[in-house]
Parts: structure tokens; C-alpha cells; sequence
């Protein structure tokens, strides 16, 4: 006798089934993710979009969470919310992005700062030039108060000798 | 209000303070909604919201805007982009969470579930179903979608995702030789 087989259903067909498809497909960027949701993306590059999205459960509530959200109303921001990330960009922040930094502010970039930059330039090599001048005399004061010192050193084995000098200055 | 399009992104990306208020005046109420929504199922409190929300924030400012810089108009709408960056920094927020103690009655369903190994599973074969069949199907019967979210989420009408589905059933049965109910 042949047992009768009862037709299962469509949600029992595929329960029994393994749906994985071997090798799992590439990760999707959040662009390319964003991408398809708009249904801009040709039709080669969905399908790789597709393949990812039905194998990672976690992508596809992903998708299927923002499809529900895009293009509904939504409901205003807690104030605290846009306050707190209005916080993260001070105006300092801007002046120093627009600056670059220390750098940025001595040497401008820009057409309108050529002159600027210009000055900039030939004040560093004043002050270079300036610099090495007076690292030169320096150096010969330097050589002045080393030769100079020798003197004093002998002067000052004695100091018996400057007191003595002192007490007979009173005599007088 | 400055609507999320009108936003001058050069501006934003070069750290002006007037552009980043006026993108996140139009920004706040997207990434409110889907930051709630990401976290709807986790039972988490309004700080947490709040928290989330601020990470989204943070990760499209942080390293003098590399992330924004990577946003392309071409490619998408900053709004639907958005909505992709912020789900992710949700879903990190909530995982960054979690690694503290947490009560068992707070962790999903959804998470908790546990797939049963024991049934040894027909394997589909590569090539039998086309991806879209694919993704149909694991939207009905695994995430148990109803036809209508599935065709909005593929930008096709109720009875092409019918019709696949239809079609994707037959080549199954026709391989696996099974009768239609």
C-alpha cells in the first residue's frame, strides 16, 4: 500500500528548506545600501544588494525597517537632542577648520593671501639672518666671558685678600 | 526650516557652524525616528535615545567629517543615506550596551530564538531561484512580512512580488518534486 503524501504548504516547503546559497556575497556599503532602497542601482549591481540582503537577517530587517520609515511623517526632534549635537560644532571648531590650525593661520592658502604668504616669507629669513648675526656676537661674548673668567677665577682663590683690601679702606 | 536637500554639504563637510546647526535642524527629526525605531525592540529608555541619536551625530563629525565626505549625491538621497548610517550607529550603540549586564526579560525575543539544528534541511541549489525569488521568499516566510512592505521595499507593485513568489514556489516544487497544496 503507498502511503499518500499530503502537499505541504508554501511557508512548510520553504521551512524545510535550506536557503543558503553557498558562498555569502560581499558587504554592502551603507551608499550602496542607501542606493538600492531608492531602486537607483542598475540592475547587476542589485542583485549582488539582493543576494546580501536575503542572506544576512540583519541586513534585511535593516532594509525592511528604513522602506517602512522612508518617505512617512515624522514626528520633530526633543529639543536636548538638537541641542546636544548643535554642541558638537563650536564656532572655534569652524575658525580652526577654515584655518588649518596654527600653520594654516601664519600661511593662508588662497590667491587673496599671496602677499600675506609673501611676508611671511621674508620675514622668516630676517629673522634667520637676524638669528645667525646674533648667534655670531654671542659667540664671540661667549669666548670673552670664558676667557674673562679665568681672570676672576684667580682673582677669587684669594678672598682672604678682598677682605683685607675692605678693612684697610676703612682706615682711611 | 532648511530642508535635509538644501543643506550646502561643502560648507558642512569644511566645519561651518552655521551650516552644521541648520543639518541638524533638518537631520534631527530623521535620525529621532530611526534611531527609536532601531532601538523599539530593545526596551531601551529615552536617555539611551538620546545617547544613539548623539553617536550618529558624533560618527558623521568625527575626523574632520570623513565619514559626510564619503556621502555621495549622485548615488542617493543624504536623507535615505542618513537613515542607513544611523540604523548602523543605533545597532552598535545597543551592542556597546549590552556587553554590561543586562536582565534577561530586556533581550528580544527575536534574539534570544534559537534555530532548530536537529531537522536536516534540503539545500536549495545555486542558481535555482534568482536573487529577488530569494529575498521574497526569506521577507514572507522567515521575517513573515506581509506582500505590501515587501513591495515597498523593493519600489515594485503588490502583484510583482506575487507573481515572484508564485514563480519561485513552482521552480521549488518542480525540484524537489513536491505536489502544490
Amino acid at each position: 500500500m503507498k502511503a499518500e503524501r499530503t502537499p505541504r504548504t508554501d511557508k512548510e516547503l520553504w521551512r524545510s528548506l535550506a536557503a543558503g546559497h553557498g558562498a555569502s556575497p560581499g558587504p554592502v556599503s551603507d551608499l550602496d545600501l542607501a542606493s538600492w532602497l531608492e531602486g537607483r542601482l542598475p540592475e547587476a549591481a542589485a542583485a549582488r544588494v539582493e543576494a546580501a540582503v536575503a542572506s544576512d537577517p540583519e541586513l534585511r530587517r535593516a532594509a525592511l525597517e528604513l522602506a517602512e520609515l522612508q518617505g512617512g511623517p515624522l514626528p520633530a526632534a526633543p529639543v536636548r537632542m538638537v541641542v546636544r549635537a548643535r554642541a558638537l560644532i563650536g564656532f572655534d571648531a569652524e575658525r580652526q577648520a577654515r584655518r588649518g590650525g596654527w600653520f594654516g593661520r601664519m600661511f593662508p592658502s588662497g590667491p587673496r593671501h599671496a602677499f600675506q604668504r609673501s611676508a611671511m616669507v621674508a620675514m622668516s629669513i630676517v629673522v634667520a639672518g637676524v638669528g645667525f648675526v646674533i648667534g655670531g656676537g654671542l659667540g664671540e661674548s661667549f669666548a670673552q666671558q670664558m676667557h674673562g673668567s679665568e681672570v676672576a677665577a684667580t682673582t677669587a682663590a684669594n678672598p682672604s685678600n678682598e677682605l683685607a683690601d675692605y678693612f684697610t679702606g676703612d682706615e682711611l | 526650516m532648511t530642508e535635509l536637500n538644501q543643506i550646502d554639504l561643502r560648507a558642512l563637510a569644511a566645519g561651518n557652524k552655521r551650516a552644521w546647526d541648520a543639518f541638524v535642524a533638518a537631520a534631527a527629526p530623521l535620525i529621532n525616528a530611526v534611531v527609536r525605531r532601531t532601538l523599539s525592540s530593545y526596551r531601551l529608555g529615552e536617555d539611551d535615545v538620546l545617547d544613539a541619536a548623539q553617536d550618529v551625530f558624533v560618527r558623521l563629525c568625527a575626523r574632520d567629517f570623513r565619514l559626510l565626505k564619503t556621502y555621495d549625491p549622485a548615488r542617493a538621497g543624504l536623507g535615505t543615506w542618513l537613515s542607513v548610517v544611523a540604523r548602523s550607529a543605533a545597532i552598535d550603540h545597543v551592542r556597546r550596551r549590552r556587553q554590561a549586564t543586562h536582565a534577561l526579560d530586556d533581550v528580544p525575543e527575536s534574539v534570544l530564538a534559537v534555530e532548530d539544528r536537529h531537522i536536516e534541511k534540503l539545500k536549495i541549489p545555486h542558481g535555482l531561484l534568482t536573487e529577488r525569488q530569494t529575498l521574497i521568499l526569506k521577507c514572507l516566510y522567515d521575517e513573515e512580512r506581509d506582500v505590501a512592505e515587501i513591495a515597498r521595499l523593493l519600489k515594485i507593485d503588490a502583484q510583482t512580488v506575487r507573481s515572484t513568489h508564485h514563480k519561485a514556489l513552482l521552480r521549488l516544487r518542480a525540484h524537489f518534486g513536491e505536489e502544490s497544496p
